[in-house]
């Protein structure tokens, strides 16, 4: 237990001292919150229910970067540097390392949430429930457990270089077409029927709908379990094979 | 005397080409052992094998008498790698309390700050921050950090210049006459027959020989005797003469000139001297001379380059 807690308060300390998760995780999608419900999209009927639901997707946006980039990155650092073979010869089990960067992880998330929904407050003074607050913010953390799985697969890369690159594509790819800058909706139809099958749209869909005041839909949950066993399957079928050396 | 380690016909095949063949040894409990070979003779995957990072192709691996990968086993074990390692994002003081929480008796923090010889500036820098020397010097502490009884040292001078050298071994010293048991790689050759009391020289996956650095040396390099020889009259006929009679005297290898000196190599250094009275060799200076090792290390490599010329 103290192994635990002493491995999660460092890889949440490394996490906030990365400059890249301060600028990406925070700064960013604030500044696009800004942009996009204060200056471009200003008078657009409903305000209101605009500017909740983009808060939303600009905290999915925000969550969904740090689990794919942070997570994937970093491991593929720890493999090139050697670190993480150093880990293998002290005591600590793998499976504590793995839980407390993953739960690090989500308390960093936890963190970025609460400070963009604050920002969202104060520059919009966007207007929901405590249900909805709580539900939307829980959403967004549980839902993004797939995307840390698609993290730990980009982590099975061999150079920091690919994964970075890589992890980088995949993740704009994922937000614009996953209706995370703008909805869905404008789309052309073909780009609406695939986005609707990403794991990024069904991340915001289900706190899109909570925002709105429903309950989200079975539909997302289930797309997103089945990706979540994807990249879990592929992230260890990969590692076994590497290890097998 | 108890073993700590117990390799027995181990073999590790990768893609078909054996990196190590068949090596057995076993490690007493206090020793100091070095593993000494040209690049490429497995010494490093034999160290892999003995930290549960690899898994044997053949044989087994026992440390403790039980399985390299045991939990119970990390906890009594310390490892310098080859590759530096560093976590990004810490201080160096955070690394160290970091790896000492693994342990369940670890050393003291002050402990390792002493043996990496940190000062407080450097405590708070960031780990991978650190020069080269200082990335060393903390590898060090941290391999110390859960106290072990057995330590592993890959090749862990390289980089460093002459002194720091000086101290890590003055350092690993200290730790023998503390009863640990220790095991290193290393291509210095000084380093191998200064430090260890045992040397497992390995070439092409195989131990190539295993004993004190003495009789290693004994065993692979031939002795000497070296002489001015004062020769009057027909110079030539009487430097022939004297080649042809040390030649065919038992155990003489070779006998030539060589800046100045005339030296004979041999398996037995008296019987040239003996020959050297009996056949009244005008010899004055006269000095007997044995290899160092690492003269012989290269004999040894170049042998067998040599057979896999012929061959």
């Amino acid at each position: 237990m103290k192994m635990l807690l002493m491995q999660c308060r460092v890889e949440m300390l490394r996490i906030i001292r990365n400059p890249y998760y301060v600028f990406w995780s925070l700064l960013m999608p604030i500044v696009f919150y800004f942009i996009f419900t204060k200056i471009v999209n200003t008078g657009i009927d409903n305000a209101e229910a605009w500017q909740a639901h983009y808060l939303m997707s600009m905290t999915t946006f925000s969550v969904m970067g740090s689990a794919v980039m942070t997570v994937g990155i970093r491991m593929v650092q720890e493999q090139t540097l050697g670190w993480a073979v150093y880990m293998r010869i002290t005591p600590l089990p793998g499976s504590i390392y793995f839980i407390s960067k993953m739960f690090g992880q989500t308390v960093m998330h936890a963190f970025s949430v609460i400070v963009i929904f604050i920002a969202g407050f104060l520059i919009n003074g966007v207007h929901m429930s405590i249900g909805q607050w709580i539900g939307s913010g829980l959403w967004i953390l549980i839902a993004s457990i797939p995307f840390l799985a698609l993290g730990t697969l980009f982590g099975t890369m061999k150079r920091v270089d690919t994964a970075s690159g890589v992890s980088n594509i995949a993740y704009m790819l994922m937000a614009v077409l996953g209706g995370m800058w703008m909805p869905i909706d404008s789309f052309p139809s073909v780009l609406q029927t695939i986005g609707k099958w990403l794991p990024s749209y069904n991340y915001g869909a289900g706190v899109w709908s909570i925002a709105a005041g429903n309950a989200p839909d079975l539909k997302p949950m289930l797309i997103l379990a089945g990706y979540l066993f994807l990249f879990m399957v592929l992230s260890m079928y990969i590692r076994k094979k590497q290890e097998a050396v | 005397m108890e073993n700590i380690a117990e390799l027995q016909h181990v073999s590790k095949i990768f893609s078909g080409k054996k990196a190590v063949d068949d090596v057995s040894f076993v490690i007493p409990r206090g020793s100091v052992t070095a593993v000494l070979g040209p690049n490429g003779a497995g010494k490093t995957t034999v160290l892999s094998m003995m930290l549960g990072l690899r898994e044997p192709s053949l044989g087994s691996v026992r440390i403790f008498g039980q399985s390299p990968k045991h939990a119970q086993v990390k906890r009594r074990i310390g490892a310098m790698l080859q590759e530096v390692s560093v976590i990004d994002g810490l201080k160096v003081h955070e690394v160290m309390s970091l790896i000492r929480s693994y342990y369940p008796s670890p050393l003291k923090l002050s402990e390792m700050v002493h043996l990496a010889g940190f000062t407080p500036e450097e405590l708070n820098k960031r780990a991978d921050k650190l020069s080269g020397g200082q990335k060393r010097r903390l590898g060090f502490a941290l391999a110390l950090a859960g106290n072990p009884d057995l330590l592993f040292f890959d090749e862990p001078t390289v980089g460093l210049d002459a002194p720091a050298r000086k101290a890590f071994w003055q350092q690993a010293d200290e730790l023998a006459d503390r009863g640990k048991t220790i095991l290193f790689s290393t291509h210095y050759l000084q380093e191998a027959e200064d430090t260890a009391d045992r040397i497992l020289l390995f070439n092409k996956g195989k131990i190539a020989a295993d004993g004190t650095p003495d009789e290693i040396v004994s065993r692979l390099t031939s002795r000497s005797v070296s002489f001015i020889a004062d020769m009057t009259g027909d110079d030539s006929y009487a430097a022939d003469e004297m080649i042809h009679r040390m030649r065919s005297v038992p155990g003489v290898r070779d006998c030539k000139e060589q800046e100045g000196r005339w030296v004979v190599t041999a398996d037995n250094t008296d019987t040239v001297l003996a020959a050297i009275f009996r056949y009244n060799i005008p010899a004055r200076d006269i000095r007997t001379g044995q290899g160092r090792l690492d003269d012989a290390f290269e004999i040894m490599v170049s042998a067998d380059h040599d057979k896999e010329a012929v061959s």
